[in-house]
Formats: C-alpha cells, sequence, structure tokens
C-alpha cells in the first residue's frame, strides 16, 4: 500500500475511507430518492438533519475533514426531473440540478442567456463544472457565486419546493446575507424561471480573480439592457456580485438609463452610480477600495463597449 | 449500504460508508492508486477521475454518488502491455516531472481529445486549467496533449 505521512493518515481515517469506522458514521443515511416526491417526503421528514447534494462542490469543501459530522446526505442526483432544460415562448425553466457545464454548452441558453452560459463556463474549471449546478450555486449564497449576478440581471425567479406547496420567489428576494437564504427546512429549490429575453437585448458579463480557473471571484458583473428600435433604452438591470452581502442589483443604474438614448449615455456617471450602490469589504480576494474602482471601471466600459455596438 | 459501478470497464459491486469519498474508495478500497489526494478540496485537480464521461474531482464526489455511474481512470487506460497515445506522448515530450498531478492532466487530456480531436494550445490550457502541477510549467504538458492528438489522428485511436 501506498505511503502516508503520519498526519495525512490520521486525518483520513477521520475523513472517510476504511478507517472511518473508528468515528460512528456507521449510523449516517444516504438517501437519493428517484423522484422529486419521494425528495420533498425526506425533506419533511429529515429538515436540515439530512444535508442536501447535488454536484457536492460547495458541501464537500464546506466538511472537508469532517465528513463524519453529516449524520444524513439527502442526494438530488437520481431524479431526472430537476436537469431539465425547457424553453417555450415566454420562459426558460433551467432545473435545478443542470449542471454548469450542460448550461455553458447548451446552444439555446448560449443565444438567449449568454451571460449565463459565459458564466457558467468560468465556474472553477471543468471538473467542477461537470458535478457543480446552477441549484447548488444559488443555494449556497456565495455573495461572489458567479451564476447569481446574471440570474439576477435576467430577472429570475427560484421555486422552492415542498410537501405543501411552492412558492415562487424573485432571486433578489432569496438571498439574505452572506451563504443565508429563506430556504425552509421542508422546501428544495427545484427551479429556476428566466423570461424569456427580447431580441434587442445587449449584455456583458464580467469575472475578475486572482487567476482565469478555480478561483473565487473578487468581482462579478452582468448588465442587461433592453433598447427599442431607435436606441433608446427600455429597461436595464446592473447586477454586481462580491461587493455586498448578497449579490445584488444596483436599481438605481436602472432608473438612470431608462429612457436614455444608449449611444447618447455619460457612462462615466453610470459607473459612479454604480459604485454608490455597492457596499463591497477588504476580504483575501481584495480590498474595499479595489472594489469600487473596478466596479466603476467594468461598469464604464461596458456601457463605451454597448453603445458601440448599436 | 451497497453500490454498483463499472470502472475502467469492470462491474463492481462494493459496500460503501454513506460519508466515504470515491477517491478514498478507488484509492483504499480498490488499491488504484493512480488518483491522487492534493488539496481535497477539489482545487488541485489531481485525483481527476473520468466519471460518466466528464473529469470530475473525486475528492468532491461521495462514493455512494457513483452508484450506477461508469469511472475511468489512467489504470483503464493502457491495453495490456500497450500504453495508451496520451501516457507514450506524456513521456516522449518529458511532460512527466514528479507525475504527483500526471494521472489527473492526462484524465481531463483524455476528456478533451474525446470531444476535440485536433485543440489548439489555448484550448488544451483552458482545459487543463483545473489540473495544476507545480513542476513542469505546463509548457512540455500542453506539448504532450498536441503530441497525443497527432499520434491519434495518425493512428486513428480514440
Amino acid at each position: 500500500m501506498q505511503k502516508e505521512s503520519k498526519l495525512n493518515a490520521e486525518n483520513r481515517q477521520k475523513t472517510s475511507g476504511r478507517g472511518s469506522n473508528k468515528v460512528p458514521i456507521g449510523s449516517a443515511d444516504f438517501l437519493a430518492p428517484e423522484s422529486l416526491e419521494k425528495a420533498l417526503d425526506y425533506r419533511k421528514r429529515y429538515g436540515f438533519e439530512a444535508t442536501v447534494i447535488a454536484g457536492g462542490t460547495d458541501i464537500m469543501v464546506d466538511y472537508f475533514e469532517r465528513l463524519y459530522e453529516v449524520n444524513s446526505w439527502l442526494d438530488l442526483n437520481k431524479i431526472e426531473e430537476l436537469k431539465k432544460i425547457e424553453i417555450n415562448d415566454e420562459e426558460i425553466i433551467i432545473g435545478a440540478t443542470a449542471t454548469h457545464k450542460r448550461i455553458a454548452e447548451h446552444p439555446d441558453l448560449q443565444k438567449y442567456l449568454p451571460m449565463l452560459a459565459h458564466a457558467s463556463s468560468e465556474v472553477g474549471a471543468w471538473q467542477i463544472q461537470s458535478r457543480g449546478t446552477i441549484g447548488g450555486n444559488i443555494v449556497t449564497s456565495s455573495p461572489a457565486g458567479d451564476t447569481l449576478a446574471p440570474l439576477l440581471a435576467y430577472d429570475a425567479k427560484v421555486v422552492l419546493q415542498s410537501k405543501g406547496g411552492n412558492r415562487i420567489l424573485d432571486m433578489s428576494d432569496f438571498f439574505i446575507g452572506p451563504k443565508e437564504n429563506v430556504e425552509e427546512s421542508d422546501e428544495l429549490l427545484t427551479k429556476i424561471i428566466i423570461p424569456k429575453p427580447s431580441e434587442n437585448i445587449l449584455s456583458r458579463w464580467k469575472k475578475v480573480g486572482k487567476r482565469k480557473a478555480l478561483i473565487i471571484s473578487s468581482l462579478t458583473m452582468a448588465i442587461l439592457i433592453e433598447i427599442d428600435n431607435d436606441g433608446v433604452i427600455e429597461n436595464a438591470r446592473a447586477c454586481y456580485g462580491a461587493v455586498a452581502p448578497t449579490p445584488i442589483e444596483v436599481k438605481n443604474v436602472g432608473d438612470y438609463l431608462k429612457n436614455q438614448k444608449l449611444k447618447e449615455v455619460d457612462a462615466k456617471k453610470v459607473g459612479e452610480i454604480a459604485v454608490a450602490g455597492i457596499s463591497p469589504i477588504d476580504d483575501i480576494r481584495g480590498t474595499e477600495q479595489y472594489r469600487r474602482q473596478v466596479t466603476h471601471d467594468l461598469t464604464v466600459n461596458a456601457i463605451k463597449e454597448m453603445a458601440e455596438e448599436i | 449500504m451497497e453500490i454498483k459501478f463499472t470502472i475502467n470497464g469492470e462491474e463492481r459491486t462494493e459496500q460503501v460508508k454513506p460519508n466515504q469519498r470515491l477517491l478514498d474508495l478507488i484509492r483504499k478500497d480498490l488499491g488504484l492508486l493512480s488518483a491522487k489526494e492534493g488539496c481535497g478540496k477539489g482545487e488541485c485537480g489531481a485525483c481527476t477521475v473520468i466519471m460518466n464521461g466528464e473529469p470530475v474531482t473525486s475528492c468532491l464526489v461521495l462514493a455512494a454518488q457513483a452508484d450506477g455511474a461508469e469511472i475511468l481512470t489512467v489504470e483503464g487506460l493502457a491495453e495490456g502491455d500497450k500504453l495508451h497515445p496520451l501516457q507514450e506522448a506524456f513521456i516522449e515530450a518529458g511532460a512527466v516531472q514528479c507525475g504527483f498531478c500526471i494521472p489527473g492532466c492526462i484524465m481531463t487530456a483524455y476528456c478533451l481529445l474525446k470531444t476535440n480531436s485536433l485543440p489548439t494550445r489555448q484550448e488544451i490550457r483552458t482545459a487543463l486549467a483545473g489540473n495544476i502541477c507545480r513542476c513542469t510549467g505546463y509548457q512540455k504538458i500542453v506539448d504532450a496533449v498536441q503530441l497525443a492528438a497527432d499520434k491519434m489522428a495518425a493512428g486513428g485511436e480514440g
């Protein structure tokens, strides 16, 4: 067998593998229902006692070296219904366990929701995109979650399902703090509903991080502008990640842009409004000042680029 | 609990614990040691194996989640004594230094070449972005993947 340092070997025993019978994990459950109905039954019965897992790319990191603390898993991967991606005339409906990889490569999503497809293609790296899911990204509720600013910009809603019925919430009402959301112990996030964007849409997605792959974003930006045939802005949403306790839309940007001709917009002013609407912190991925500067510059550039696009 | 899966073409039935990771199942229970534990947090890619046709970091997958899955590791690439073109190419290009990350790199590259038989250097770099190597500086790894692509195109393999 392989040689391991004593320290590693000890840790490994606590975590998993053959030595794991030293800790009382024999009683742990692994629930892998094949139907949503059954999953909701389990959710009602176990509540937060059962740790919900899909791709596991966040939860397995959270429980790194202490997997023994999990009493029960509720694995959603066998529920085919949750993987569906449907597109009709009005809406795009993405199942919660659609992986980042599938979203990034889906031709219709690339066409209608380019910011989301692009963001999904920049989550972690291939190995993470293979497993990680859009529902997981939302439920983890990190302010830096890569798909979250695009989803806000596309005005997405989430469906929270329980035995008692469904709640449909605006994405912006789902998040309440860093890694905190309003999901109840008997609910599962089952799908994401996005109104199908009109033809006259311009959008810009940007992710800033210390390296191109496998990095938690220092900042993300998703701006969507809807214009009429004369180039007048009918509707705009500027959304940002990692600049506030939750992913946010800076509504003042949308209000300022509305009814202006895109080609005549003062891009610098838009940048200033965006900066005034965020509340970043200093952390390992960037200082507050850095985040304000980058928010400003990315916003200004995005507006200028979009104005040139028409 | 009992799971059934296929690994390197062989159907297996194994007893696993709910909190056991796929990486530990592969290394400790099955004794396949190509996949390594680098970070244990999905950041280094040393534990990359192919699960249902996609590269995954096996430290972030629960063993129980592999029920019904098809798994491929480096041990499953060679046919008898004949190495896979990717393995040959890594040797010929001198892409291996300490070797710790290489099985992971090869599995990701294997997936890349399945979908893109003649990738550009940039495409190779993007595909392998999740496999960290601290020795080579990546140039020779990229060389090796290109060489393998050429070999496979010439040999009609893959």
